[in-house]
This record gives C-alpha cells, structure tokens and sequence, in this order.
C-alpha cells in the first residue's frame, strides 16, 4: 500500500526552501510514484509551485491568513487537523528548522502522531516509519520505529541530496486559515542574521585550522578568509603559535586547545600527534596538505593532497558561490 | 506570577558513550544523570524572572524514573527552586510527545503564567516537548528563545526567537509555553549549603498511575532500534581532481551531500 | 557491615568540588603556577559556594562538614591544583583551634565572620629555629594586666601576606616547654604584626607564604584559647584533625600524575604501539594505580575514624606519610612516562612532582609522622 505523504514546506523569497524541496524529494521516493502534496504557508505563487513540482509535489496547497506569517506555529494546528480529516495522510514530512520543529511537536501532540526531528534518513518499516537521527551532538545515532498509523517527521536541512527534476505540472490550490488564532502572540520586528566577528573555538561547529605550510604570518589570512567564508572558528597548530604568527590562544593540540566540531578543515598542518589529540573529537576532518603521505591523512576523512595557495582560494570561490555570497 | 520549569535527567555530558548489549539503546550502566544543557538556562531563567517579580514562585516539573528524576530536583532545590513535582515512571520514557502528555496532564489544572522548558534535551535532542506541550495545554509555544523578559507595565512578555535566518521580537501575553536557548546569565552553581538543604526538602511525588491514562495511548508509538557510535576512522579518501576549482567543487558537494556538515 | 559507596549527599558534594575544581581552577592552574600570583577571586568563588571554611560549626554559619565529607572535596579541588587547595583549607587549619579551644563568646566572635563574608586566616606555630620540634617554640607571650605582649617571628605560614586573622602559639615561659605554650587569637590589624615578603617556593605557588614577625604585639586576654600552657595539646589535636585532608591533597595530586600518563601512554606510540602496550609502562602505571588506591582508602580509613569520635592519630598519620610518599612517587613516574615532554613546563605533569614534595614536609614532616605512628602503635603493644 503506498503511503499518503503530505510535505509542508516554507516559503523563501517566493521560492520553497532549500530544505523543502529536499523534503519534496524524500517524499517522492518514499510515495514510489504516487502522488505527493505539499503545503505552503503564504499567497499562491506560480513559480513555487513550478518548482515545488519540478520535485515531485503533485498538488500544491497555499495556506493563507491574513497575518500567516506571525503567527505562532502551534496556531496552524487546528487548520491543519481539518485538512487532513478531509484528507487523511500516513506521514507530513517537514524541514527541521526552529518552524519546523515546532510544528512537528504541536500538530504530533494534536494528531497523536508519532514524531521526530532531525531525521537524517526514513524509511518504511514494519508497522511504522524507522527513522535515523543524530543524538548527543552527533557524537551518536539512533534508529527509531514510530509504530502507529501516523508520523510528523522533520527532515534535517542539507541531509538530503537536492532532488532529481521531473516533469510534473502540479495542480495548485489555496485554503484559507479561518481558525488560526494568534493567541495573544504578536511579532514586532525581524532582524536577518548577521554573520559577524565569527564564533568561538570552542563551540563552533566548524574550525578552519592553518599550520606550517601557510608559510608566513601574512598568508596565514587565507585560513581567515576561508573560516569567514564558513562562519568558522579560526585555530592553528603549535608551530604557527610558536613562530609568532598568531596569538597562542588560536593552539589547537596537546598543550593547546581541545576542539570537536562538526567540521575540522586542516590546512597545511602535517599531522603530528601533539596537534591530532586537540581535534580528533571532530565529527568530519579534511586536509589540505602538499604532502600525500603526511600523517594527517590517517585521521582525516576527506584529503586533498595539493598546493594549499590555490586549493584554498578556489575553495573560498566556490564556497562564496553556493552560498550565494 | 506563577512559573514552572520542566526539566530531564540526561547523561553527563562527559560520559563515554557505548551502545547497551543489545545494540538498541546507550548502555547506562554506571552513567551518571544530571541537569544540564538548555534545561538548566531554564532553570537560571525561571529563579532570574522570580527575582524580577515579587511574590513569584518557581515549581520544577520532571517525568522519568528513580533515582535519576528525583535527584535533579534535588539539584533544581539546591539551585533555588520553590518547589519540586516528580511524575513517576517505571521506566525512562523517550517518547516526548508522551512527556508532553504526562506534563500536561498534571500542569492543566494548575494556573502558571510562564512554563519554561530547556530547547532541547542533551541526548534526543527532539525538541518537541514544548511546542507538544503548548498544543495540548492550548497555549501559544515559541522555542530557540533568548532573551525572554516580563514587562510589568504592559503585562506581558517580551523576546527573541532564533531562526536559521533570522532573529524575531515577538510579545505575548500570559500564559505562555518557552523552549529556551539561552538565558541572561550563565547558569549559577549551587552553593554547598544550599546542596545540603535540599536534601532534606520535600518532593511532590505523582504516582504512575495518575499519568497512565493521558500517556497510555503513546505507548510504544516511539521504538528505540539501533544506536551507534561513529566507525572508526579508516584513513582519508583522496580527492581526484585536474584544476583547484574541480577540487573545490568535489569537496564541498561531498561535504554538503555525503558528509552532510557543510552550513 | 562496612560500605565503601558514598551517600547521595556525599556524591552531591563531591560533584560540586568537581565542577569548580575543573571549571574555576584547572584553567589557571598553569599560569598562576608560572607567574606565582595569588588568585583572590578564585578564593573568592570558592568561599561563595561554600567551599571555604568546611569546619566551621552550622552554630556559627557553617556547614560542619565531617573528615570524611571534607577530604572528598579536598580531593577534587588537590586534583586541580594542589596550591590553590593549600591557600583554601588553611582557612580550616587556622580555625581549627578555635573550635576545639575557644568559648561560646569567642567562636562567636571570631568564626561567624568568615562564613558571613570572605576571608582568609592563617595559623601561626612554626619557627626558624624550630618545625618539627613545635614544644622548642621562642615566640614570648609576655603577661601584662589583662594583656599579653607577643614577640616573636613565624615562618612558612600560608596565607600570612593576604590573612585577616592569625591563630598564634606563643610561650609564657620558655622554662616549662610544651607546658607553657599558649593559643591566641590576633587579627592583622593589631600594631606590629608583620607579615613579611612572599616566599617563591617549589611548588604550591597559588598559595601565599611568608614569615610573621610580632614585634610587642598586644593581645587582649579575651584573645587567649583556653587556659595559659594548654596551646600545645590544643595544637596536637588541631593536627589529629588536618593530617587526614592532607591525604587527600595528595590523593588528588596523584589521582591528576594517573590520568595524564594513562591518557598519554594510550596516545603516545613507540616501536610502531601506543606506549601502554609496553609491559615497561604498564608496569608503571600498576604502581601508580596501588599507590593512588591506596592513599585514597587509607585517608577515607581515617576521616572515617576520627568521624566516629575517635582520635584516630595512628591511622591519620599512616594516611598523611603513605599519602604524600606515594604521590612523590606517582608523580615521578607520570613524568618518566611522558619522558622527554615530561621534563618539559609546557606540560602539566611535572608541576605535580613540585607540589606533591611539599605534602611531604609540611602539615608535620613524615620523619614526625612515622614517629608518632610508632608511638601510637607500641601504646597497643604496651
């Protein structure tokens, strides 16, 4: 029997999101060709529904209410129990961004659904969905069964690969949210994310980290600029530190600062143990290095064996280009 | 104003973390459980906003088992808290819709303006018991809050949501479900005699059977089947490439698509 | 039955020694060993939390923590930084004698200001010409009306640059040794009290030491513990208290020697292996792991004793000399293990041999602890 999936996705200028077309795609898989909807919050839009079709949504809903963006996420519940009387769905699948978390929770709890964010992998299973997730800073994972006839599962953004274009023209339709209620809740202003001074070492989830083999105290700034590019923390090995090019504080090592981010991007740095004991905690460790055979190549993950001053820059390029920068 | 703050034992974030033998959950043998991570900034922000306003009392809430549920309300007395409810389990429950019910079920009939919960909980890191919650006491629920703050002229509370994209000023009135991310202040230790103290204060107890209607229906909806610890590391996989920006491009689709950490 | 588990309320305590030993100390445990400087505001901190002053009776503010409760913090705190933990339980050294020997008017006085308010105090019985030979005491104390007049100089006393209060042993007649010394109570402002220049010594460097001089310092009689000729066996017991912690100072010195040569040994590789899987290393870990157990349960014997109302002077001096011996020798070979980088200030390891020495000397030298384990052991045979 083929599941009913209904994917409720967020529009950004004009356009689903990113993580709602991965969702789309998630969706179109697990529905092995049936039909897929989605919903989005705001006025109807031709070229989102175009792209959201382009995904693999068949029919395309537009929740409007005349302040859908302020309200609060639980106040979408009761107009979304009534849609889904009408029209009953085995699974909503949707982005786990703070939006989508909370909706996930309140129409689970409303629904009596099983839910679970941060997903990064779902599949059918026996009498429910098998969903993996990471647990304890990703430093684990776990696998869950939601058993039950129904699910609220939030998709983690980027763990997804973008979805293969078809050809779909979807049908597009448009639902007004006369129960949504704002509760006393009112949104006064809105302020986009700055991306600023750059967090600190150690909590960033990504350290870009420059050795030896950036040469001098001046080109160490290319480590900068590829940590800016990543909102990364900056970090450095014993041997910058001791030759003066940057503050000891940057050390990441034995005697220096111990770090575990999610990303750990060694640059120029050959891999020896008094620095790998500062950074092997991280979740995923790249390389750069002109050395094949230097050490750090056994505890990286990825390695990109090569001359740093043009592997670096072209990253940064390439970095600034997918990030719309 | 009346505020409660739920809270969950979870590990110790220094635990060394195995699977159990049957390879379905973290092994807890020996594994030590506290108050940490967002849901003590809640616990911070709750005495923080009691101090604001006189006459105000803090009541923290957990649902789990004995002794790990009683004994970070025990920290949550010695921290200062008012008073203390322990909603009794036989077993953990990692349901957090079941949470949500468990804690709705008893937080209904008690008048509170503001119910703080942590964001997220160090271990499941879900995140759904406070907008649950807010559902089913049909209240409105913000989480990812910062700087949350009551305005007694206008009576109302005002603060920060964190999106990925941006940073919201809401207002709402009372009363209002908060998963909170940060609080003004860093968490405050408590004191040695006040640790002593708490000891010797009482802890509501809610008995199992008191909650096993509201959470029957969640039973078994949320099925551990597997955890696992990273594989270790095997060595790097090279990347091939002609030109730097072929190199650039391989690495960070790899990043973004295989190892999924790329922002 | 006995049980070696600890209560709730032990594990509550111990937790809270814990987080601010690693969260308040360790982080500057190198720096103000490096530089020598008198960390105030982490004495500060810890006074906040109720770390200070563990001894004081709840009567007079305190928490009257038992032995056993008090070396379970010691220990956690010694684990961070053994100096940091000399400057912090001096407070309870220099107490001591006030609670065992002071009327009800004068522990009011003078111990319901340190758990109201931070403060630091020292105690005052070593001399140049005399340590282990305390009874050989020359500070005079020089009756005059309802005075007395001290004279004197003092040395090695932690805390003295920075104490607002100093417990002082003093003679009235130098002729009736042990039987003439007397206890007093003398607060830094009194006229010719002089702490003298801070000592740069070995080890323990967050820890403040220097000599007091008396010059003509007048005492009030009201100052005076306990009767004239009693400060001595006031002096003995105050010692049958604080021996026991310092078995637990170098139990967390040594417990700190363990875990940096375990860890380093499973990171460090050699002849193609980490060098833990060489028997040479593993052989020394073993040892330090029966010296490290050891010391721990021979100071938990102890506190457990005295806790019971025993004077327990056999097992807390067995537990101060076995306790600093092996941390001596546990820190020895967690340098040896790191070999080289051992050697070297970058690392934190050979800091613990430095402060490990001195639980060896002070608090009574372990040549006085093995002879007065002697003598407490042969009353048995007797």
């Amino acid at each position: 029997m083929t599941p009913e999936i209904l994917v409720i996705g967020e529009l950004r200028d004009g356009q689903p999101s990113d993580a709602s077309r991965e969702a789309a795609g998630v969706a179109s898989q697990l529905a092995a060709g049936a039909p897929v909807r989605g919903l989005l919050i705001g006025s109807p839009s031709e070229p989102a529904t175009a792209a959201w079709g382009r995904d693999g949504i068949s029919e395309v809903c537009y929740l409007t209410a005349p302040t859908a963006a302020a309200l609060p996420a639980g106040a979408l519940v009761p107009g979304l129990l009534s849609l889904l009387s009408e029209r009953p769905a085995d699974l909503v699948l949707l982005p786990s961004t703070t939006f989508g978390r909370e909706l996930t929770g309140a129409l689970a709890a409303r629904w009596d659904a099983g839910a679970a964010t941060g997903v990064t992998a779902i599949t059918r299973g026996t009498g429910g969905w098998e969903v993996r997730r990471p647990v304890f800073g990703g430093r684990a994972t776990e696998t869950r069964l939601l058993s039950g006839p129904r699910a609220v599962v939030a998709l983690r953004p980027r763990g997804f690969p973008t979805p293969e274009a078809r050809e779909l023209t979807p049908v597009s339709a448009q639902r007004p949210l006369s129960e949504a209620d704002p509760m006393g809740t009112t949104l006064v202003g809105t302020e986009p994310m700055v991306t600023g001074q750059g967090p600190s070492l150690s909590d960033a989830p990504i350290v870009v980290a420059g050795g030896r083999g950036v040469r001098s105290a001046d080109q160490f700034h290319l480590i900068e600029e590829l940590a800016a590019a990543l909102d990364a923390a900056v970090g450095a090995s014993r041997a910058v530190t001791d030759a003066g090019w940057r503050p000891t504080s940057l050390q990441v090592g034995q005697t220096g600062r111990t770090v575990t981010p999610q990303l750990y991007i060694a640059v120029g740095i050959s891999g020896a143990i008094q620095h790998i004991v500062g950074m092997i905690g991280s979740r995923v460790i790249v390389a750069i290095n002109s050395d094949a055979s230097a050490p750090i190549f056994k505890v990286a993950d990825y390695g990109i064996a090569g001359d740093l001053f043009q592997i670096v820059p072209a990253l940064i390029r390439e970095i600034r280009r997918v990030r719309g920068r | 104003m009346e505020i409660v703050v739920c809270v969950k034992p979870v590990p110790d974030p220094e635990t060394r973390l195995k699977p159990s033998p049957d390879q379905r959950t973290l092994d807890t043998e020996g594994v030590k459980f506290v108050l940490a991570g967002y849901d003590e900034s809640a616990v911070e922000q709750a005495l923080l906003l009691r101090d604001q306003v006189p006459g105000s009392t803090v009541r923290a809430v957990a649902y789990g088992p004995a002794p790990r549920t009683p004994e970070i309300l025990r920290s949550c007395l010695a921290l200062g808290c008012d008073a203390v409810t322990h909603l009794e389990a036989p077993a953990p429950v990692d349901d957090p819709i079941a949470v949500a019910a468990a804690l709705g079920h008893i937080l209904a009939p008690r008048p509170a303006e503001l119910i703080l919960v942590g964001k997220q909980s160090l271990d499941d890191e879900e995140g759904l018991v406070a907008p649950a919650l807010g559902a089913l006491l049909q209240r409105p629920s913000f989480s990812s809050v910062t700087d949350l703050r009551w305005s007694p002229e206008r009576s109302r509370f005002t603060f920060q949501r964190s999106t990925d994209t941006a940073i919201e000023r809401w207002e709402a009135l009372p009363p209002l479900v908060v998963g909170l991310q940060q609080a003004w202040n860093d968490p405050r230790t408590a004191k040695l005699p006040n640790i002593l103290k708490a000891r010797r204060q009482p802890i509501e107890a809610v008995p199992a059977s008191a909650i096993a209607a509201a959470v029957g229906g969640r039973t078994g909806r949320s099925l551990p089947l597997k955890f696992e610890l990273p594989a270790p590391r095997a060595g790097a996989r090279m990347i091939d490439y002609t030109t730097p920006d072929e190199a650039a491009q391989r690495l960070v689709r790899i990043l973004r698509e295989e190892a999924k950490v790329f922002p | 039955m006995v049980d070696f588990s600890l209560t709730p309320d032990q594990e509550s305590l111990r937790e809270l020694a814990r987080k601010f030993a690693r969260s308040e100390m360790a982080p500057h445990a190198a720096e103000v060993d490096r530089t020598g400087r008198f960390p105030e505001e982490i004495y500060r901190k810890a006074w906040e939390l109720g770390l200070m002053n563990l001894n004081v009776p709840a009567e007079y503010g305190g928490t009257g923590l038992g032995l056993f409760d008090q070396c379970l913090i010691v220990e956690e705190l010694a684990y961070a930084c053994a100096g940091m933990t000399t400057s912090i339980i001096a407070n309870c050294l220099a107490l001591e004698p006030i609670i065992l020997g002071a009327t009800p008017e004068q522990k009011d006085r003078w111990l319901k200001p340190f758990c109201a308010d931070y403060h630091l105090a020292s105690f005052c019985l070593t001399e140049p010409s005399g340590g282990s030979d305390a009874a050989a005491l020359k500070t005079r104390a020089r009756r005059s009306g309802d005075e007395y007049i001290l004279t004197g100089e003092k040395c090695f006393i932690t805390n003295a640059p920075h104490a607002a209060l100093f417990t002082v042993f003093a003679t009235v007649d130098p002729v009736l040794r042990h039987k003439g010394i007397t206890a007093f109570v003398v607060p830094r402002e009194s006229a010719g009290l002089l702490p003298g220049r801070e000592e740069e010594k070995m080890g323990h460097r967050a820890s403040a030491t220097s000599t007091v001089r008396f010059e003509e310092v007048r005492v009030p009689a009201t100052q005076r513990l306990g009767a004239e000729g009693e400060g001595f066996a006031l002096a003995m017991r105050t010692l049958d208290q604080t021996r026991t912690p310092i078995g637990a100072m170098a139990t967390g010195i040594s417990q700190a020697a363990l875990d940096l040569a375990a860890r380093y040994a499973l990171q460090r590789t050699t002849f193609g292996k980490p060098i833990a899987e060489h028997q040479a290393i593993q052989a020394k870990l073993a040892t330090m792991a029966q010296q490290l157990t050891a010391s721990r349960l021979l100071t938990w014997l102890a506190a457990w004793t005295i806790d019971r109302g025993a004077r327990g002077t056999l097992e807390s001096s067995i537990a101060k000399c076995f306790s600093s011996d092996a941390a001596l020798r546990v820190a020895d070979e967690a340098i040896q293990t790191f070999g080289g980088y051992g050697y070297m200030k970058e690392y934190p390891v050979e800091k613990l041999l430095r402060d490990a020495k001195l639980t060896q000397i002070y608090e009574g030298a372990n040549e006085i602890q093995r002879i007065v384990t002697a003598r407490e052991l042969l009353k048995r045979y007797a």
